[in-house]
C-alpha cells in the first residue's frame, strides 16, 4: 500500500472512514489527520474552518477546508455531535499538522457518537481496500 | 492616443494586500503613453446595466484584463458581458494552458472578433513587476502586430477607486470553447437559469435566478464547460486544465465528500428547498425518463 514508505498508525486510538484519527480527551474526542490523509495531501499550508465553535454538526456536514502543495479538500464532520473546540495553532499554521499530525497538529475536539470509528488493523484493512479507489481519483483528475 | 487598452477588476473583497497590488500596477501603468488604463469593479459582479459594459462593447481593439480570477473565467465572464475577442496568450498562467482557444469550434471562433483579450489573474504575480512586465509583454506584440493607435481610450479613470463596490452576485458562465450545446444543464436546473437562443445553441438566459452557492450544473456538464468563478474548488472555478483542475486535485471524495452526480443532486435540492419549493420522491414518469436516459437510446 501506498509504495515502500511505511505510513505510521499508531495503536492508542482508532480511526475514521475519513481518514482521521480520534482519541479521548477529557470528555471530547480529539480529531486529526491520519498519516494516509497527510502523505496524500503533502504540505498542507491553509486550514479553515466554515463553523465556529459550538457548532452542532451532523455526519458528512461540510465543516471546512484545506489546501495544500498538491490538493485542495473539504473537511467533512466525522461523526454527530459538537464541535467543542478548534486548535488555533494548527489553525495559525497548518504546518503542524505535517510536522506532528498525531500530536500538536490535531485538528478539532467534539463530543459524539463516532460509531463508524475502526481499530488501527480494521483502519489499515480499510485502506487496503479503499486504495484503488482512491489510486483512480487521483489518477482521473492528474491526467 | 494609445495601443492597448488594460482594464483592471478590482477584487470583490477588500483585502489590503489585494488593494496594495492593484494601487501599484495602476499607477506604474498610467504612466505608460500607450496604454489606456482603468480600474473597474469586480468583474463577475458587474451587470448589464454598467455604464461602462456598453462603451467595452462598442471597443474592437486590443484589450488586456487583469482580475482576481482564472484567466478562462475573465475571458468568458467578459465574453458573457458581451465583450468578446480571441484569446491572447500570457505567460504568468501558472497552469500552462491559458483560456484554451485550441478546440474552439469555428462558429464561436467566427463569432469573435478579430481583436486579442489578453485575460491576467492577479493571483498569478506577488509583485506589480510580475504583471506590469507581462503587460509591457503585451504590448510589445500589439506594436508589431497591430500597431494602429485607439481613436480614444473608452474610459479613462486610472485611479479611480471604486468606493461601493456592486452587491455579489452569483450564476454559471460558459466556455464556449468547450460547450457542445448537449442541453445536459438545461435539463438538470429547476430554476430557469439557461435558455436557448434562435440558433439552438445555449445560453445564460436569467442569470440571476441562479441559488447562490449551488454549482451543482458544472458538476453534471460533460465537457466541463460551466464553471462558478467564485467558487471554492478550482476545478468548478474554471482553473486551467482539461478536466478538473491539472494543477491541483480536488480530494473532497476522499474526506467524505459524495460522488459528483451525487453532491450534484444534493445541492440542486438544497437549492430547491431554499427557494421554498418540496423536493418531491421520484414518481413513475421521473422513473421512466431515467430508464430511458440509462438506455442511451
Amino acid at each position: 500500500m501506498m509504495g515502500n514508505f511505511a505510513a505510521r498508525f499508531p495503536t492508542d486510538r482508532r480511526y475514521t472512514p475519513n481518514h482521521m484519527w480520534l482519541g479521548a480527551q477529557g470528555t471530547a474526542m480529539r480529531f486529526g489527520l491520519s498519516a494516509y490523509a497527510i502523505r496524500l495531501l503533502r504540505e498542507i499550508y491553509f486550514l479553515e474552518w466554515s463553523v465556529d465553535a459550538g457548532a452542532t454538526v451532523r455526519q458528512k456536514d461540510e465543516i471546512g477546508a484545506v489546501e495544500s502543495s498538491k490538493a485542495v479538500a473539504a473537511l467533512y464532520a466525522p461523526a454527530d455531535g459538537t464541535i467543542t473546540r478548534f486548535n488555533a495553532d494548527a489553525l495559525a499554521d497548518p504546518s503542524a499538522i505535517n510536522k506532528d499530525g498525531y500530536g500538536a497538529g490535531w485538528l478539532f475536539e467534539m463530543t459524539g457518537n463516532a460509531n463508524d470509528a475502526m481499530e488501527p488493523a480494521e483502519y489499515l484493512r480499510y485502506l487496503e481496500t479503499s486504495w484503488t479507489k482512491a489510486q483512480a481519483l487521483l489518477k482521473g483528475q492528474a491526467a | 492616443m494609445s495601443l492597448l487598452t488594460v482594464l483592471l477588476f478590482q477584487s470583490p473583497d477588500r483585502a489590503p494586500r489585494r488593494l496594495a497590488l492593484e494601487e501599484s500596477i495602476l499607477a506604474v501603468l498610467a504612466q505608460e503613453p500607450d496604454i489606456a488604463v482603468a480600474a473597474m469593479p469586480p468583474l463577475y459582479d458587474l451587470t448589464d446595466s454598467n455604464a461602462d459594459l456598453a462603451s467595452l462593447r462598442a471597443l474592437t481593439d486590443p484589450l488586456a484584463a487583469l482580475a482576481w480570477l482564472y484567466p478562462r473565467a475573465i475571458h468568458w465572464t467578459l465574453h458573457q458581458r458581451g465583450i468578446k475577442g480571441r484569446v491572447g496568450k500570457t505567460q504568468l498562467d501558472r497552469g500552462g494552458e491559458s483560456a484554451s482557444p485550441k478546440d474552439q469550434t469555428p462558429k464561436d471562433a467566427a463569432d469573435a472578433p478579430a481583436r486579442m483579450i489578453w485575460s491576467l489573474d492577479l493571483r498569478d504575480g506577488d509583485t506589480a513587476a510580475m504583471h506590469v512586465a507581462e503587460i509591457q509583454r503585451i504590448l510589445q506584440e500589439v506594436r508589431t502586430t497591430e500597431p494602429r493607435s485607439l481613436a480614444s481610450p473608452p474610459i479613462q479613470n486610472p485611479k479611480s477607486r471604486i468606493q461601493n463596490p456592486p452587491p455579489s452576485r452569483w450564476y454559471p458562465v460558459i466556455d464556449f470553447a468547450r460547450c457542445n450545446h448537449c442541453m445536459e444543464c438545461i435539463d438538470f436546473c429547476l430554476f430557469g437559469v439557461y435558455g436557448v437562443d434562435d440558433d439552438a445553441h445555449l445560453v445564460v438566459e436569467s442569470p440571476d435566478n441562479c441559488k447562490p452557492g449551488c454549482p451543482a450544473c458544472s458538476r453534471v456538464c460533460p465537457e466541463n464547460a460551466i464553471f462558478f468563478p467564485m467558487h471554492r474548488a478550482p476545478s468548478i472555478a474554471g482553473a486551467p486544465g482539461a478536466g478538473p483542475d491539472a494543477r491541483k486535485l480536488d480530494l473532497s471524495e476522499l474526506f467524505g465528500a459524495p460522488a459528483a452526480v451525487q453532491l450534484a443532486d444534493d445541492e440542486r435540492n438544497a437549492a430547491l428547498a431554499g427557494a421554498g419549493k418540496e423536493t418531491k420522491p421520484k414518481d413513475d414518469l421521473d422513473k421512466l425518463m431515467d430508464a430511458l436516459d440509462d438506455a442511451k437510446l
